[in-house]
């Protein structure tokens, strides 16, 4: 894979932590962006990143490739990392 | 406080003004028929406020979402106890039960959160964190 995929997630938000298990259970590598952990101008910003890319401020969101997964949904993720 | 000559008592929780039913009285506990937040009753001047008994405690949002679920007759699924442990850390770092899934920290958000109580259920058949369904 070119790029690792990137996970934008809430770290109080179950749905999150489903997707980071499934990944982590698939032995994917990928980047996890705590966005409720981050200072408040560096949240500002990601948020803002979120709000463009998916058009709301849903958690989890998964970048995979051109691909982009809003919420936990384990087809999508197995069809965007071919497993 | 009194609305066209009516006593109300006001919830911290939902920040709204329920009816004082006859026969209560200071220090009574009662459930807020707005958002199920178990409260002891206290007369402040001429204003009866509702006080969180057990604020930031567990039992606290355990009985809440129970008594709001049986007062509108939604049910939980398999994901209720994780949706919980999320509240209770929203509570530990945050300082309240806010929505586990939502960024932001106001008192909207407090479960159940506004839209919640506005009819969301109703109409989208769930809350938007998933942890409110409705009952057949």
């Amino acid at each position: 894979m070119a790029h690792k995929p990137k996970v934008y997630a809430l770290t109080t938000c179950p749905y999150c932590k489903r997707t980071r298990r499934f990944l982590d259970e698939h032995k994917v590598a990928y980047d996890c962006i705590e966005v409720d952990q981050l200072d408040d101008a560096k949240q500002d910003e990601v948020l803002e990143e979120i709000e463009k890319m998916t058009g709301r401020r849903s958690f989890p969101v998964v970048i995979i490739g051109s691909e982009i997964i809003v919420g936990h949904d384990e087809d999508k993720l197995r069809k965007a990392l071919k497993l | 406080m009194t609305i066209h000559g009516e006593a109300r008592v006001y919830c911290p929780v939902c920040q709204a003004r329920f009816k004082f039913a006859p026969g209560w009285k200071e220090g009574d506990e009662v459930i807020c028929p707005i958002c199920g937040q178990k409260l002891t009753l206290r007369l402040t001047g001429s204003e009866w406020i509702g006080e969180r008994p057990e604020k930031g405690a567990e039992t606290e949002i355990r009985e809440r979402v129970d008594e709001y679920a049986r007062l509108k007759g939604y049910v939980f699924n398999d994901m209720k106890e994780e949706l919980l442990e999320g509240l209770i850390a929203k509570n530990r770092r945050f300082g309240d039960f806010y929505c586990p899934c939502r960024m932001e920290h106001v008192p909207e958000f407090m479960c159940p959160c506004k839209p919640t109580r506005g009819g969301d259920v109703e109409r989208s058949g769930k809350c938007y964190c998933g942890l409110f369904w409705k009952g057949r």
